[in-house]
Protein backbone atom coordinates (compact mmCIF):
# COMPACT_ATOMS: atom_id res chain seq x y z
CA UNK A 1 0.00 0.00 0.00
CA UNK A 2 2.79 2.33 -0.94
CA UNK A 3 0.85 5.34 -2.25
CA UNK A 4 -1.59 5.16 0.73
CA UNK A 5 1.87 5.43 3.14
CA UNK A 6 2.57 8.82 1.18
CA UNK A 7 -1.72 10.24 1.27
CA UNK A 8 -1.11 10.18 5.06
CA UNK A 9 1.51 12.50 4.77
CA UNK A 10 0.75 14.79 2.48
CA UNK A 11 0.04 18.44 3.24
CA UNK A 12 -3.17 18.04 0.96
CA UNK A 13 -4.24 15.64 3.67
CA UNK A 14 -6.78 17.26 5.51
CA UNK A 15 -8.36 18.92 1.86
CA UNK A 16 -11.56 17.75 1.16
CA UNK A 17 -11.00 14.64 -1.00
CA UNK A 18 -14.33 15.70 -3.62
CA UNK A 19 -12.62 18.60 -5.58
CA UNK A 20 -9.82 16.44 -5.53
CA UNK A 21 -11.80 13.69 -6.98
CA UNK A 22 -12.65 16.41 -9.86
CA UNK A 23 -9.48 17.85 -10.04
CA UNK A 24 -7.42 14.47 -11.28
CA UNK A 25 -10.78 13.45 -12.79
CA UNK A 26 -11.23 16.12 -15.03
CA UNK A 27 -7.16 16.07 -16.00
CA UNK A 28 -7.55 12.63 -16.56
CA UNK A 29 -10.39 12.95 -18.92
CA UNK A 30 -9.19 15.20 -21.15
CA UNK A 31 -5.80 13.29 -21.65
CA UNK A 32 -7.12 10.42 -22.47
CA UNK A 33 -10.21 11.96 -24.54
CA UNK A 34 -7.84 14.41 -26.26
CA UNK A 35 -5.66 11.65 -28.21
CA UNK A 36 -2.94 13.79 -28.40
CA UNK A 37 0.68 12.88 -27.32
CA UNK A 38 1.81 16.75 -26.03
CA UNK A 39 -0.96 16.66 -24.27
CA UNK A 40 -0.18 13.47 -22.57
CA UNK A 41 3.08 14.61 -21.65
CA UNK A 42 2.28 17.78 -20.49
CA UNK A 43 -0.54 15.96 -17.83
CA UNK A 44 2.52 13.77 -16.70
CA UNK A 45 4.75 16.73 -16.22
CA UNK A 46 2.02 19.18 -14.54
CA UNK A 47 0.02 17.08 -12.13
CA UNK A 48 3.89 15.41 -11.36
CA UNK A 49 4.84 18.73 -10.37
CA UNK A 50 1.70 19.65 -8.73
CA UNK A 51 1.73 16.45 -7.22
CA UNK A 52 5.50 17.17 -5.50
CA UNK A 53 4.76 21.03 -5.24
CA UNK A 54 1.47 21.05 -3.34
CA UNK A 55 1.48 17.43 -2.06
CA UNK A 56 5.03 18.03 -0.55
CA UNK A 57 5.85 14.71 -1.75
CA UNK A 58 8.94 13.62 -1.98
CA UNK A 59 10.99 13.00 -6.05
CA UNK A 60 12.01 9.88 -5.00
CA UNK A 61 8.79 8.11 -4.26
CA UNK A 62 6.38 9.49 -7.54
CA UNK A 63 9.58 8.06 -9.68
CA UNK A 64 9.31 5.15 -7.69
CA UNK A 65 5.94 4.79 -8.84
CA UNK A 66 5.48 5.91 -11.71
CA UNK A 67 7.90 3.57 -12.79
CA UNK A 68 5.65 0.21 -11.75
CA UNK A 69 3.14 1.01 -15.02
CA UNK A 70 6.21 2.36 -17.01
CA UNK A 71 6.91 -1.36 -17.53
CA UNK A 72 4.22 -2.81 -18.58
CA UNK A 73 3.55 0.57 -20.84
CA UNK A 74 7.22 -0.36 -22.49
CA UNK A 75 6.25 -3.95 -23.32
CA UNK A 76 2.80 -3.00 -24.41
CA UNK A 77 4.11 -0.09 -26.87
CA UNK A 78 6.87 -2.12 -28.20
CA UNK A 79 4.46 -4.58 -29.60
CA UNK A 80 2.27 -1.72 -30.87
CA UNK A 81 5.59 -0.47 -32.38
CA UNK A 82 7.06 -3.65 -33.82
CA UNK A 83 4.70 -5.39 -36.43
CA UNK A 84 3.94 -7.04 -39.62
CA UNK A 85 3.96 -4.00 -42.25
CA UNK A 86 3.53 -5.77 -45.27
CA UNK A 87 5.09 -3.54 -47.92
CA UNK A 88 4.94 -0.32 -46.25
CA UNK A 89 7.82 1.65 -46.05
CA UNK A 90 9.36 0.95 -43.05
CA UNK A 91 11.90 3.32 -40.49
CA UNK A 92 13.45 -0.04 -39.61
CA UNK A 93 12.26 -3.98 -40.81
CA UNK A 94 13.54 -6.85 -40.55
CA UNK A 95 12.13 -10.75 -41.84
CA UNK A 96 10.71 -12.76 -39.61
CA UNK A 97 11.70 -16.34 -40.06
CA UNK A 98 12.83 -15.37 -43.27
CA UNK A 99 8.92 -14.87 -44.93
CA UNK A 100 7.13 -12.26 -42.95
CA UNK A 101 8.44 -8.12 -43.20
CA UNK A 102 8.31 -6.59 -39.64
CA UNK A 103 9.59 -3.43 -38.48
CA UNK A 104 8.35 -0.22 -37.31
CA UNK A 105 6.49 2.41 -39.31
CA UNK A 106 6.23 6.04 -38.77
CA UNK A 107 2.64 5.92 -38.08
CA UNK A 108 2.78 3.31 -35.83
CA UNK A 109 5.76 4.51 -34.26
CA UNK A 110 3.56 7.59 -33.76
CA UNK A 111 0.66 5.53 -32.46
CA UNK A 112 3.10 3.73 -29.54
CA UNK A 113 4.50 7.16 -28.48
CA UNK A 114 0.71 8.84 -28.30
CA UNK A 115 -0.53 5.52 -26.09
CA UNK A 116 2.44 5.98 -23.85
CA UNK A 117 2.08 9.20 -23.38
CA UNK A 118 -1.80 9.40 -22.88
CA UNK A 119 -1.25 6.87 -20.23
CA UNK A 120 1.50 7.67 -18.68
CA UNK A 121 -0.54 11.48 -18.50
CA UNK A 122 -3.65 9.47 -16.78
CA UNK A 123 -1.55 7.71 -14.28
CA UNK A 124 0.06 10.81 -12.55
CA UNK A 125 -3.35 12.25 -12.68
CA UNK A 126 -4.51 9.17 -10.19
CA UNK A 127 -1.23 9.34 -8.79
CA UNK A 128 -1.81 12.99 -8.08
CA UNK A 129 -5.31 11.56 -6.19
CA UNK A 130 -4.08 8.73 -4.29
CA UNK A 131 -0.97 10.00 -3.23
CA UNK A 132 -2.49 12.82 -1.55
CA UNK A 133 -5.85 11.54 -0.18
CA UNK A 134 -6.22 8.30 2.40
CA UNK A 135 -8.23 5.90 1.37
CA UNK A 136 -11.11 6.34 4.07
CA UNK A 137 -11.34 9.57 2.78
CA UNK A 138 -11.10 8.57 -0.76
CA UNK A 139 -14.55 6.18 0.09
CA UNK A 140 -16.57 8.70 1.93
CA UNK A 141 -16.08 11.32 -1.08
CA UNK A 142 -17.17 8.40 -3.33
CA UNK A 143 -20.74 8.10 -0.49
CA UNK A 144 -21.10 12.43 -1.01
CA UNK A 145 -21.01 11.75 -4.73
CA UNK A 146 -23.82 9.21 -4.80
CA UNK A 147 -21.82 5.50 -5.18
CA UNK A 148 -24.50 3.21 -3.61
CA UNK A 149 -23.63 2.57 0.48
CA UNK A 150 -23.41 -0.91 0.83
CA UNK A 151 -20.50 -0.61 -2.36
CA UNK A 152 -18.31 1.96 -0.01
CA UNK A 153 -18.87 0.44 3.03
CA UNK A 154 -17.86 -2.74 1.54
CA UNK A 155 -15.15 -1.29 0.45
CA UNK A 156 -14.48 0.64 3.50
CA UNK A 157 -14.28 -2.64 5.69
CA UNK A 158 -11.81 -4.97 3.18
CA UNK A 159 -9.61 -1.68 3.44
CA UNK A 160 -9.70 -1.89 7.67
CA UNK A 161 -9.20 -5.61 7.39
CA UNK A 162 -7.12 -6.65 4.54
CA UNK A 163 -4.11 -5.44 7.20
CA UNK A 164 -5.13 -7.34 9.77
CA UNK A 165 -5.35 -10.43 7.39
CA UNK A 166 -2.20 -9.99 5.31
CA UNK A 167 -0.58 -9.40 8.94
CA UNK A 168 -2.37 -13.10 9.97
CA UNK A 169 -1.76 -14.89 7.13
CA UNK A 170 2.18 -13.76 7.56
CA UNK A 171 2.49 -15.14 10.84
CA UNK A 172 1.02 -18.40 9.65
CA UNK A 173 3.16 -18.26 6.62
CA UNK A 174 6.45 -17.91 9.33
CA UNK A 175 5.06 -20.57 11.66
CA UNK A 176 4.86 -22.75 8.82
CA UNK A 177 7.80 -21.85 7.45
CA UNK A 178 9.76 -22.24 11.24
CA UNK A 179 8.66 -25.65 10.87
CA UNK A 180 9.75 -26.52 7.02
CA UNK A 181 6.36 -26.07 5.33
CA UNK A 182 7.64 -25.11 2.19
CA UNK A 183 10.19 -26.76 1.40
CA UNK A 184 9.54 -29.16 -1.82
CA UNK A 185 6.47 -28.04 -4.71
CA UNK A 186 4.46 -30.42 -3.46
CA UNK A 187 4.50 -29.40 0.66
CA UNK A 188 4.19 -26.36 -0.24
CA UNK A 189 1.07 -26.55 -2.08
CA UNK A 190 -0.24 -28.43 0.92
CA UNK A 191 0.91 -25.66 3.85
CA UNK A 192 -0.70 -22.81 1.16
CA UNK A 193 -3.75 -24.74 1.22
CA UNK A 194 -3.71 -25.00 4.78
CA UNK A 195 -2.97 -21.41 5.19
CA UNK A 196 -5.87 -20.41 3.37
CA UNK A 197 -8.21 -22.45 4.98
CA UNK A 198 -7.01 -21.24 8.38
CA UNK A 199 -7.26 -17.50 7.23
CA UNK A 200 -10.65 -18.25 6.09
CA UNK A 201 -12.07 -19.48 9.27
CA UNK A 202 -10.14 -16.68 11.52
CA UNK A 203 -11.95 -14.04 9.21
CA UNK A 204 -15.61 -16.22 9.74
CA UNK A 205 -15.26 -15.77 13.61
CA UNK A 206 -13.36 -12.52 13.74
CA UNK A 207 -16.75 -11.24 10.94
CA UNK A 208 -18.77 -12.40 13.93
CA UNK A 209 -16.96 -10.38 16.62
CA UNK A 210 -16.94 -7.29 14.91
CA UNK A 211 -20.57 -7.66 14.66
CA UNK A 212 -21.43 -7.82 18.16
CA UNK A 213 -19.48 -4.60 18.92
CA UNK A 214 -20.75 -2.77 16.15
CA UNK A 215 -24.14 -3.94 17.82
CA UNK A 216 -23.22 -2.91 21.27
CA UNK A 217 -22.19 0.70 19.76
CA UNK A 218 -25.79 1.00 18.62
CA UNK A 219 -25.28 -0.37 14.71
CA UNK A 220 -28.62 0.59 12.81
CA UNK A 221 -27.39 -1.13 9.45
CA UNK A 222 -25.54 1.84 8.20
CA UNK A 223 -21.55 2.38 8.96
CA UNK A 224 -22.80 5.75 9.45
CA UNK A 225 -19.97 8.18 10.77
CA UNK A 226 -18.61 11.86 10.98
CA UNK A 227 -15.37 12.45 9.00
CA UNK A 228 -12.58 14.90 10.61
CA UNK A 229 -12.86 18.79 9.62
CA UNK A 230 -11.91 19.05 6.30
CA UNK A 231 -10.20 22.17 4.58
CA UNK A 232 -12.06 23.67 1.77
CA UNK A 233 -10.34 23.04 -1.11
CA UNK A 234 -12.43 24.90 -3.57
CA UNK A 235 -9.37 26.50 -5.21
CA UNK A 236 -8.62 23.06 -6.54
CA UNK A 237 -11.40 23.83 -9.14
CA UNK A 238 -9.60 26.85 -9.98
CA UNK A 239 -6.50 24.95 -10.60
CA UNK A 240 -8.92 22.37 -12.65
CA UNK A 241 -9.41 25.10 -14.56
CA UNK A 242 -6.07 26.08 -15.70
CA UNK A 243 -4.77 22.68 -15.91
CA UNK A 244 -7.84 21.67 -18.56
CA UNK A 245 -7.29 25.84 -20.72
CA UNK A 246 -3.66 24.62 -20.62
CA UNK A 247 -4.26 20.72 -21.63
CA UNK A 248 -6.81 22.30 -24.55
CA UNK A 249 -4.59 25.21 -25.44
CA UNK A 250 -1.65 22.35 -26.39
CA UNK A 251 -4.52 20.09 -27.82
CA UNK A 252 -5.13 23.27 -30.42
CA UNK A 253 -1.74 24.07 -31.08
CA UNK A 254 -0.86 20.52 -31.91
CA UNK A 255 -3.73 20.25 -34.38
CA UNK A 256 -2.43 23.00 -36.00
CA UNK A 257 -5.76 25.06 -35.22
CA UNK A 258 -4.33 28.38 -33.99
CA UNK A 259 -2.43 31.01 -35.97
CA UNK B 1 -24.59 3.16 48.31
CA UNK B 2 -26.34 2.97 44.98
CA UNK B 3 -26.01 0.20 42.25
CA UNK B 4 -25.66 1.55 38.79
CA UNK B 5 -26.58 -1.61 37.67
CA UNK B 6 -27.61 -4.94 39.27
CA UNK B 7 -27.80 -8.28 37.85
CA UNK B 8 -30.61 -10.69 39.11
CA UNK B 9 -30.36 -14.59 38.57
CA UNK B 10 -29.12 -13.84 35.14
CA UNK B 11 -29.66 -17.07 32.60
CA UNK B 12 -28.36 -17.87 29.16
CA UNK B 13 -27.65 -20.66 26.83
CA UNK B 14 -26.12 -20.97 23.76
CA UNK B 15 -28.66 -21.55 20.62
CA UNK B 16 -26.68 -25.07 20.45
CA UNK B 17 -28.17 -25.29 24.20
CA UNK B 18 -25.25 -25.35 26.10
CA UNK B 19 -25.79 -23.66 29.05
CA UNK B 20 -23.33 -20.21 29.72
CA UNK B 21 -24.97 -18.13 32.91
CA UNK B 22 -27.17 -20.42 35.23
CA UNK B 23 -27.87 -17.40 37.30
CA UNK B 24 -25.35 -14.81 38.34
CA UNK B 25 -25.98 -12.30 40.58
CA UNK B 26 -24.00 -9.26 41.13
CA UNK B 27 -24.41 -5.60 41.66
CA UNK B 28 -21.62 -2.48 40.63
CA UNK B 29 -22.03 0.23 43.16
CA UNK B 30 -22.33 3.67 41.57
CA UNK B 31 -18.25 5.57 40.74
CA UNK B 32 -16.92 2.08 41.75
CA UNK B 33 -14.66 -0.61 39.77
CA UNK B 34 -15.92 -3.80 40.25
CA UNK B 35 -13.28 -6.63 39.23
CA UNK B 36 -15.00 -9.94 37.56
CA UNK B 37 -12.66 -12.66 38.07
CA UNK B 38 -12.72 -15.75 36.16
CA UNK B 39 -11.10 -18.33 34.26
CA UNK B 40 -10.96 -18.57 30.67
CA UNK B 41 -14.79 -20.20 29.57
CA UNK B 42 -16.28 -19.08 32.91
CA UNK B 43 -19.00 -16.52 31.09
CA UNK B 44 -17.50 -13.18 31.39
CA UNK B 45 -17.61 -12.34 27.74
CA UNK B 46 -21.08 -13.73 27.66
CA UNK B 47 -22.43 -11.83 30.85
CA UNK B 48 -21.27 -8.82 29.15
CA UNK B 49 -22.67 -9.24 25.98
CA UNK B 50 -25.95 -9.79 27.71
CA UNK B 51 -25.80 -6.79 29.90
CA UNK B 52 -25.14 -4.44 26.87
CA UNK B 53 -28.23 -6.14 24.54
CA UNK B 54 -25.96 -7.42 22.28
CA UNK B 55 -27.36 -11.05 23.72
CA UNK B 56 -30.88 -11.59 25.07
CA UNK B 57 -31.09 -13.20 28.83
CA UNK B 58 -33.71 -16.04 29.11
CA UNK B 59 -34.30 -15.25 32.59
CA UNK B 60 -33.50 -13.13 35.12
CA UNK B 61 -33.69 -9.45 35.65
CA UNK B 62 -30.84 -6.65 35.09
CA UNK B 63 -31.25 -3.12 36.72
CA UNK B 64 -30.22 0.12 35.70
CA UNK B 65 -29.92 2.78 38.50
CA UNK B 66 -33.11 0.52 39.88
CA UNK B 67 -34.73 0.26 37.10
CA UNK B 68 -35.58 -2.98 35.28
CA UNK B 69 -34.28 -3.33 31.80
CA UNK B 70 -36.57 -3.68 29.22
CA UNK B 71 -34.96 -5.94 26.00
CA UNK B 72 -37.56 -4.84 23.55
CA UNK B 73 -36.13 -3.78 20.25
CA UNK B 74 -36.82 -0.14 20.81
CA UNK B 75 -35.25 0.32 24.35
CA UNK B 76 -32.15 -1.35 23.38
CA UNK B 77 -30.55 1.92 21.69
CA UNK B 78 -30.81 3.99 24.98
CA UNK B 79 -29.57 0.32 26.78
CA UNK B 80 -26.34 0.68 24.51
CA UNK B 81 -25.91 4.07 24.90
CA UNK B 82 -26.13 3.57 28.99
CA UNK B 83 -23.96 0.93 29.16
CA UNK B 84 -20.64 0.83 26.98
CA UNK B 85 -18.77 -2.56 26.52
CA UNK B 86 -15.16 -2.39 25.17
CA UNK B 87 -13.96 -5.57 23.70
CA UNK B 88 -10.70 -7.52 24.34
CA UNK B 89 -9.29 -7.33 20.79
CA UNK B 90 -9.19 -4.09 19.56
CA UNK B 91 -9.04 -5.01 16.38
CA UNK B 92 -12.60 -6.47 16.51
CA UNK B 93 -14.20 -2.85 17.85
CA UNK B 94 -12.06 -1.01 15.47
CA UNK B 95 -13.83 -1.37 12.19
CA UNK B 96 -12.60 1.88 9.89
CA UNK B 97 -9.62 2.74 9.25
CA UNK B 98 -10.03 6.30 10.36
CA UNK B 99 -9.38 7.12 13.55
CA UNK B 100 -11.58 9.88 14.23
CA UNK B 101 -14.68 8.37 12.00
CA UNK B 102 -14.27 5.45 14.20
CA UNK B 103 -14.40 7.58 17.23
CA UNK B 104 -17.58 9.27 16.00
CA UNK B 105 -19.52 5.87 15.34
CA UNK B 106 -21.38 5.59 18.39
CA UNK B 107 -22.63 9.16 18.90
CA UNK B 108 -23.10 9.26 14.98
CA UNK B 109 -25.68 6.36 15.82
CA UNK B 110 -27.09 7.71 18.90
CA UNK B 111 -28.61 10.72 16.48
CA UNK B 112 -26.77 13.80 17.99
CA UNK B 113 -26.08 16.72 15.94
CA UNK B 114 -23.18 17.55 14.00
CA UNK B 115 -21.48 20.00 16.80
CA UNK B 116 -22.61 17.55 19.88
CA UNK B 117 -20.57 14.51 17.71
CA UNK B 118 -17.84 16.75 17.35
CA UNK B 119 -17.97 18.13 20.82
CA UNK B 120 -17.36 14.01 22.02
CA UNK B 121 -15.18 12.88 19.83
CA UNK B 122 -12.82 15.85 20.62
CA UNK B 123 -13.39 14.90 24.37
CA UNK B 124 -12.99 11.40 24.36
CA UNK B 125 -9.78 11.99 21.98
CA UNK B 126 -8.09 14.08 24.44
CA UNK B 127 -9.44 12.23 27.57
CA UNK B 128 -7.76 9.02 26.40
CA UNK B 129 -4.45 10.88 24.86
CA UNK B 130 -5.41 10.02 21.42
CA UNK B 131 -5.67 13.11 19.95
CA UNK B 132 -2.27 13.00 18.49
CA UNK B 133 -3.37 9.83 16.45
CA UNK B 134 -6.23 11.52 14.30
CA UNK B 135 -4.23 12.00 11.12
CA UNK B 136 -3.04 7.92 10.72
CA UNK B 137 -4.53 5.14 10.04
CA UNK B 138 -6.18 2.68 12.16
CA UNK B 139 -3.65 -0.05 11.07
CA UNK B 140 -0.68 2.24 11.95
CA UNK B 141 -1.33 2.31 15.69
CA UNK B 142 0.12 0.55 18.24
CA UNK B 143 -1.92 -2.12 20.09
CA UNK B 144 -2.28 0.17 22.96
CA UNK B 145 -2.50 2.92 21.12
CA UNK B 146 -5.91 0.96 19.88
CA UNK B 147 -7.13 0.22 22.67
CA UNK B 148 -7.31 3.77 23.71
CA UNK B 149 -8.99 4.62 21.00
CA UNK B 150 -11.69 1.70 21.53
CA UNK B 151 -12.12 3.21 24.71
CA UNK B 152 -12.80 6.60 23.34
CA UNK B 153 -15.16 5.09 20.24
CA UNK B 154 -17.59 4.19 23.72
CA UNK B 155 -16.66 7.38 25.76
CA UNK B 156 -18.42 8.70 22.71
CA UNK B 157 -21.74 7.36 23.68
CA UNK B 158 -21.17 9.03 27.75
CA UNK B 159 -22.21 6.12 29.27
CA UNK B 160 -23.28 5.37 32.86
CA UNK B 161 -21.30 1.77 33.03
CA UNK B 162 -18.98 0.83 31.11
CA UNK B 163 -17.65 -2.53 30.86
CA UNK B 164 -14.07 -3.66 29.64
CA UNK B 165 -13.40 -7.33 28.57
CA UNK B 166 -9.46 -8.03 29.93
CA UNK B 167 -8.68 -4.10 29.55
CA UNK B 168 -4.82 -5.20 29.95
CA UNK B 169 -4.34 -7.87 28.07
CA UNK B 170 -1.93 -8.21 25.70
CA UNK B 171 -0.27 -4.97 26.69
CA UNK B 172 3.02 -4.53 28.12
CA UNK B 173 3.92 -3.27 32.01
CA UNK B 174 4.06 0.11 31.24
CA UNK B 175 1.16 -0.21 28.92
CA UNK B 176 -0.80 -1.87 31.87
CA UNK B 177 -0.27 1.00 34.42
CA UNK B 178 -1.49 3.75 31.37
CA UNK B 179 -4.97 1.93 30.60
CA UNK B 180 -5.35 1.33 34.46
CA UNK B 181 -4.37 4.99 35.39
CA UNK B 182 -6.66 6.21 32.50
CA UNK B 183 -9.54 4.11 33.73
CA UNK B 184 -8.92 5.78 37.15
CA UNK B 185 -9.46 9.13 35.45
CA UNK B 186 -12.17 8.24 33.92
CA UNK B 187 -14.01 7.04 36.79
CA UNK B 188 -12.57 10.48 38.81
CA UNK B 189 -13.83 12.91 36.75
CA UNK B 190 -16.77 11.49 34.85
CA UNK B 191 -17.94 8.86 37.54
CA UNK B 192 -18.22 6.00 35.27
CA UNK B 193 -19.28 3.07 37.09
CA UNK B 194 -17.06 0.66 35.60
CA UNK B 195 -16.90 -3.29 35.35
CA UNK B 196 -14.09 -5.06 34.34
CA UNK B 197 -13.06 -8.79 33.56
CA UNK B 198 -9.34 -9.90 34.39
CA UNK B 199 -6.85 -12.27 34.74
CA UNK B 200 -4.15 -10.24 35.91
CA UNK B 201 -4.37 -10.67 39.58
CA UNK B 202 -1.90 -8.29 40.46
CA UNK B 203 -3.72 -5.11 39.19
CA UNK B 204 -7.36 -6.24 41.08
CA UNK B 205 -6.15 -4.79 44.87
CA UNK B 206 -4.92 -1.86 43.15
CA UNK B 207 -7.45 -0.78 41.12
CA UNK B 208 -10.88 -2.85 42.22
CA UNK B 209 -13.29 -2.04 45.18
CA UNK B 210 -15.26 -4.67 44.35
CA UNK B 211 -14.86 -8.32 43.34
CA UNK B 212 -16.85 -10.98 42.03
CA UNK B 213 -15.28 -14.95 40.76
CA UNK B 214 -17.95 -16.11 38.54
CA UNK B 215 -17.39 -20.05 38.00
CA UNK B 216 -19.11 -22.23 35.60
CA UNK B 217 -21.90 -19.61 34.63
CA UNK B 218 -22.45 -18.61 38.52
CA UNK B 219 -20.75 -15.95 40.88
CA UNK B 220 -19.06 -18.27 43.39
CA UNK B 221 -17.59 -15.86 45.75
CA UNK B 222 -17.86 -11.72 45.92
CA UNK B 223 -16.40 -9.50 48.38
CA UNK B 224 -13.61 -6.30 49.01
CA UNK B 225 -10.18 -7.86 46.74
CA UNK B 226 -9.14 -8.50 50.70
CA UNK B 227 -11.95 -10.63 51.68
CA UNK B 228 -11.85 -12.91 48.61
CA UNK B 229 -7.99 -13.17 48.35
CA UNK B 230 -8.31 -14.61 52.21
CA UNK B 231 -9.80 -17.74 50.52
CA UNK B 232 -6.63 -18.95 47.96
CA UNK B 233 -7.97 -22.62 47.55
CA UNK B 234 -11.18 -20.89 45.76
CA UNK B 235 -9.50 -19.01 43.47
CA UNK B 236 -7.19 -22.19 42.56
CA UNK B 237 -9.71 -24.57 42.12
CA UNK B 238 -10.44 -21.80 39.34
CA UNK B 239 -7.52 -21.38 37.61
CA UNK B 240 -6.42 -18.42 39.27
CA UNK B 241 -4.14 -17.49 41.75
CA UNK B 242 -2.98 -14.84 44.62
CA UNK B 243 -1.32 -11.79 43.44
CA UNK B 244 2.31 -11.94 43.86
CA UNK B 245 2.49 -10.10 47.56
CA UNK B 246 -0.93 -11.84 48.87
CA UNK B 247 0.62 -15.17 47.95
CA UNK B 248 4.09 -14.24 49.46
CA UNK B 249 1.93 -13.11 52.92
CA UNK B 250 0.04 -17.02 52.48
CA UNK B 251 3.68 -18.64 52.65
CA UNK B 252 5.24 -16.01 55.11
CA UNK B 253 2.05 -17.22 57.58
CA UNK B 254 1.22 -20.91 57.03
CA UNK B 255 4.58 -22.39 56.29
CA UNK B 256 6.86 -19.74 58.44
CA UNK B 257 4.30 -18.88 61.21
CA UNK B 258 4.75 -14.77 60.89
CA UNK B 259 1.63 -12.98 62.08
CA UNK B 260 0.86 -11.30 59.11
CA UNK B 261 -2.31 -9.84 57.58
CA UNK B 262 -3.09 -12.17 54.69
CA UNK B 263 -5.64 -9.56 53.20
CA UNK B 264 -2.56 -7.88 51.94
CA UNK B 265 -2.12 -7.86 48.54
CA UNK B 266 -0.03 -4.47 47.39
CA UNK B 267 3.23 -3.53 48.01
CA UNK B 268 1.83 -0.50 50.17
CA UNK B 269 0.01 -2.97 52.18
CA UNK B 270 2.81 -5.71 52.78
CA UNK B 271 5.72 -2.34 53.37
CA UNK B 272 2.92 -1.93 56.22
CA UNK B 273 2.82 -5.11 57.57
CA UNK B 274 6.64 -5.55 57.18
CA UNK B 275 7.19 -2.19 59.20
CA UNK B 276 4.22 -3.41 62.09
CA UNK B 277 6.52 -6.79 62.33
CA UNK B 278 9.53 -4.91 62.66
CA UNK B 279 8.15 -2.05 65.36
CA UNK B 280 7.27 -5.61 66.80
CA UNK B 281 10.69 -6.30 67.42
CA UNK B 282 12.40 -3.11 68.73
Amino acid sequence: MGTDRCAYLSRLRRVDPIPKVWFALAALLICVLSDSLGVGLFTLAALSALNLALGGQRAGDLLRFLKIPLAFLVIGCLTIAIRPIGEAEALWAFRLLGRWNWGITAENLRLSLLVCGKAMGAVSAVYFLSMNTPMTDLTLALERLHVPKLFVELTELIYRFIFLLAGEAGRIRTAQESRLGYQGFRRSLGSMGELLSTVFVRSLRRGERVFSALESRGYTGTLTTLPGQYVPGRWLYGLAAATAACQLLILLAERRLLP
Amino acid sequence: MSCAIEVKDLTYAYPDGTPALQGVSFGAEQGEVTGILGSNGAGKSTLFLNLNGVLTPQGGQVLLDGEPVSYARRNLPELRRRVGLVFQDPDDQLFSADVYRDISFGAVNLGLPETEVRRRVEDAMTRTGVSALRDKPTHALSYGQKKRVAIAGVLVMEPSVMILDEPTAGLDPQGVSGIMSLLRDIRKSLGVTIILATHDMDIVPLYCDRVYLLSGGRMAAQGTPEEVFRRPELLRENHLRLPRIAHLMEILRDRDGVDVNRGAATISAARQEILRLLDGER
